[in-house]
């Protein structure tokens, strides 16, 4: 139900969800370039692609790039500070410290990191098909630019809004009861205390 | 819940979701298209920040708005997409228009929500404005992890209210139609 109650618990698993997002940010931040650097890796001709968790920013490293010139960086928060969403989201259960809730938001985690490790290869080859001058035009065609860039867009502007919410709302949502629902649960609640009397 | 009870919820649910994810990229390529945002989201940001304009010179502040971006002696601030509340009406406005209701309540809804979400993302911007100019340390995390964070869970929590008010609707009236003489 939701009321004052599953309002302070909302603001208060944000708060806790703030709390353990800010305590793992920068080991999550190595395991997510990790994963997405053994995923570009795996479809890269040669694999040239390095990436590196810097504080704050996912460091864009490749075999083939000049020696003296800038590697790009990413800012890491943006991509990954909905965990915060998801973790709020969960805290709106009844009982949140629940097992079954507890078990299914650490599967609506695994699924969110999942999502994140998509995002950043969509960023880190909108970077190489955009923004890397003649040699993006010689190595990505109109198609592939407008996709990586796409991709990489609706997450920034929807998806990483939408990616914490629908997980939630297919693994954690508990449905809004109707008022006949109510009363029959206040009801049996009612005969129950009756008889422990 | 009996297995047989659970499935069509569980139907439903996975509706709702097809249709708010396939809402929700409709919205994307209508806002993200040039035409719709340099004819409306432009403005409409540059009307975001004039607006804050106005209240932070309400509070003491000496500033001036050009466009899309607020700036004051010390420290300024461009609004782009994503700190002008549209990123929350977007994801409101596809799970509003996704819930099933009738068009009436949608409309309601949509009106309400977007008001009570872009009067918060007011709050936002002329609150990061001030962190910015008295506390530039805090201005970061304040900008992408707590108010990004409270403006969506705040849109996402009034969908939720407006969702159950249907669903207790929905509920009375699925009552009385099976009441006996009805």
């Amino acid at each position: 139900m939701l009321d004052a109650r599953a309002a302070l618990r909302l603001v208060l698993g944000f708060l806790a969800a703030v709390g353990i997002w800010l305590a793992f940010s920068f080991p999550y931040e190595r395991a997510l370039a990790s994963g997405a650097e053994s995923l570009l890796r795996l479809f890269e001709h040669p694999s040239v692609t390095r990436l590196e968790a810097a504080r704050g920013e996912f460091r864009v490293d490749r075999r083939d790039f000049p020696p003296g010139s800038a590697r790009p960086g990413l800012p890491a928060a943006d991509l990954h500070f909905n965990f915060v969403m998801l973790g709020a989201l969960f805290a709106l259960a009844p009982r949140p410290a629940r097992g079954a809730n507890v078990a299914r938001f650490l599967i609506a985690s695994a699924a969110l990191s999942i999502v994140h490790v998509l995002a950043l290869i969509f960023q880190i080859e909108s970077v190489y098909a955009r923004e890397l001058g003649d040699w993006s035009a010689a190595h990505y065609g109109a198609f592939a630019r407008n996709f990586w860039a796409a991709g990489f867009h609706f997450y920034q502007i929807a998806g990483r809004f939408a990616a914490p919410f629908a997980l939630w709302w297919a693994l954690g949502r508990e449905p809004a009861r109707t008022d006949r629902e109510e009363r029959a649960g206040r009801l049996r609640r009612g005969r129950r205390r009756s008889r422990r009397d | 819940m009996p297995e047989t009870d659970a499935r069509p919820a569980r139907r439903q649910s996975l509706l709702f979701l097809a249709r708010f994810g396939g809402l929700l990229v409709g919205f994307y390529f209508l806002v993200a298209s040039r035409p719709v945002n340099d004819a409306v989201i432009v403005p409409f940001t540059a009307g975001i920040a004039s607006v804050s304009g106005e209240v932070l010179r309400g509070v003491q502040e000496e500033v001036t708005v050009r466009g899309t971006e607020i700036r004051s002696g010390a420290f300024a601030v461009n609004i782009e997409n994503g700190c002008n509340g549209v990123e929350t009406a977007l994801l409101f406005g596809s799970a509003v228009l996704a819930f099933p209701a009738d068009w009436r309540r949608r409309l309601l809804g949509l009106l309400a929500g977007f008001a009570a979400i872009q009067a918060l993302n007011l709050v936002r911007v002329v609150s990061l404005f001030l962190i910015g100019l008295h506390r530039p340390a805090l201005f970061n995390s304040s900008h992408t992890v707590i108010w990004q964070s409270v403006v969506v869970l705040f849109g996402v929590f009034l969908f939720l209210v407006w969702a159950a008010r249907q669903q207790r609707r929905r509920g009375k009236a699925a009552g009385r139609s099976s009441e006996p003489g009805s």
